[in-house]
């Protein structure tokens, strides 16, 4: 998390205005959905990696990496699309099998591409939420989801649970720390589980402190239970990537009318 | 006439058995001041403040602003907290948002103002704060000198005439000490007034115009610091005299 958050805040396209990033994320994400055709997820995918290493200047070991590991889940979960298991040897046409002890497993050409095809147009998504997640910070997506007119209570809500996942993470890693430092992790199972207890215990407690406390410093600024209005922030724009984005989308159109 | 006045002012928490955070506690705070507030840990300082602002009521007693016993109306403690402006003990009990140029906004716009009013009162208080660089940063990647610069550019840009931290010195090393002296010197200059909680002991000599010494719930002292520093019964009821002759001999 903390990755990804660094990038976002750091790369070439952050001042750009996250309308346009969404946007171009979301039609991505929509033809890998509707086009049915593996090309047009990895034409997507590569688009996407393109996009995030020239224009946002995002490391390509990074944006390849986080890829890599999506493709290795994804993986994983079509093998009961793409392999068969049987008591029985049993071969779909044109297709292959072999035995291992009682089971038999098999495939077949049909199998292969149905699976190649979920796992291309996954990619293809998940590249394009990728490319969205590391150029563009959750406040930036807040304040767009802000102008586009979501209820304000969704909006004090995202923002706040945003800023306690920091808060609480450094609170947890003090926590881990000073257990840590005094043994509280190298005993007995059943000793480490009561002090993971007490981890969770404590963690619970400081967040409704700090909740208190957030509470009456909002107050002391003005805030009498209304929305938590705050000034949208300023972006540019950026026609290379409406240009390059355009011409990405027309590319998935046309691989998919033409294979 | 004093700037805030405590009369017999009694506050306890709930579910406080022991004695009431603050009891019987009288005080007249001057105006135009800069106010160093000292006292043991759980001598009362923290809830003292909040008093200031308008976030506890006492449950006996009565505090007045100028005079005029504090309004807890909605429309008087709006009022009330644009003129006195808390910073909290932990900045990050007061950042609320991820964005430092949006958490810096919120006072402003919750004082009614427009959005340009505001943007322009948060590139000034980051001019003050000495913190423009920061401004599309996020406060999670802050570290704490910079939160806490942040925290008092989230108040100042509400143009406070009261500016009232607590402990905002504590966790900082020396060269953000001296950043927040700066900053807290500039205001004063306006012609503000500042109360600062602190256990440094050589603020009373070296920055405080004004002292005020709350010991087990009650105001022991409020003067000037050559004054408490010459009363022998203060200083040794209080036990800051062993802590002074200690900041003495370390000097």
């Amino acid at each position: 998390m903390h990755l990804i958050d660094q990038y976002a805040y750091s790369n070439a396209l952050r001042r750009l205005h996250p309308g346009i990033k969404a946007g171009l994320a979301l039609t991505i994400i929509l033809l890998c959905l509707t086009l049915n055709e593996p090309a047009v997820g990895m034409v997507a995918a590569l688009w996407m990696l393109g996009l995030a290493v020239g224009l946002a200047r995002i490391p390509f070991r990074t944006f390849a990496g986080i890829l890599l590991a999506e493709g290795t889940f994804l993986l994983l979960a079509t093998i009961a699309v793409i392999l068969s298991f049987s008591l029985h040897p049993s071969v779909l046409v044109g297709g292959w099998g072999i035995g291992v002890g009682p089971i038999w497993v098999s495939t077949s050409p049909a199998s292969l591409y149905m699976g190649a095809n979920l796992i291309l147009r996954a990619l293809g998504a998940a590249s394009a939420m990728n490319f969205l997640s590391l150029t563009t910070p959750l406040v930036d997506l807040i304040d767009l989801l802000h102008r586009l007119h979501m209820p304000a209570i969704i909006i004090d809500l995202m923002t706040l649970m945003y800023r306690f996942i920091f808060v609480l993470l450094e609170s947890l890693e003090r926590m881990v720390r000073a257990q840590d430092s005094r043994l509280g992790f190298s005993g007995s199972y059943r000793r480490r589980m009561e002090n993971t207890a007490w981890l969770a215990t404590h963690l619970f407690i400081e967040a409704f402190l700090r909740s208190r406390n957030l509470q009456q410093a909002l107050a002391s600024r003005g805030y009498d239970g209304g929305d938590l209005r705050v000034l949208p922030i300023e972006y540019e724009t950026d026609r290379r990537l409406l240009v390059l984005g355009l011409v990405g989308i027309l590319s998935l159109v046309a691989v998919w009318w033409l294979v | 006439m004093s700037l805030f006045t405590f009369s017999a002012v009694t506050y306890r928490y709930p579910n406080q058995t022991q004695r009431p955070a603050l009891h019987d506690f009288n005080l007249a705070i001057p105006g135009g001041e800069k106010i160093a507030v000292v006292g043991r840990n759980g001598s009362g300082k923290s809830t003292f403040f909040l008093h200031l602002n308008g976030l506890i009521k006492p449950r006996q007693g009565e505090v007045r602003f100028q005079g005029r016993p504090l309004d807890y109306s909605r429309k008087g403690l709006t009022a009330l907290r644009q003129q006195v402006a808390l910073v909290f003990q932990n900045p990050d009990d007061q950042l609320f948002s991820a964005s430092v140029f949006q958490d810096i906004s919120f006072g402003p716009l919750n004082l009614g103002m427009s959005d340009a009013e505001a943007r322009e009162r948060v590139l000034e208080a980051a001019a003050l704060c000495d913190i423009e660089h920061l401004l599309e940063q996020p406060t999670h990647a802050l570290s704490g000198g910079e939160k806490a610069r942040v925290a008092l550019a989230g108040v100042l840009a509400m143009h406070p005439d009261i500016l009232a931290a607590d402990e905002l010195l504590a966790s900082l090393d020396p060269w953000g000490r001296l950043k927040i002296r700066e900053i807290f010197d500039v205001y004063h200059a306006q012609g503000k007034t500042i109360l600062l909680i602190t256990h440094d002991l050589g603020l009373i000599k070296h920055w405080a115009t004004w002292v005020i010494v709350v010991h087990e719930g009650k105001a022991a002292f409020s003067g000037r610091a050559d004054d408490l520093l010459g009363d022998e019964a203060i200083m040794n009821e209080t036990g800051l005299v062993q802590i002074w002759r200690q900041a003495m001999q370390s000097c």
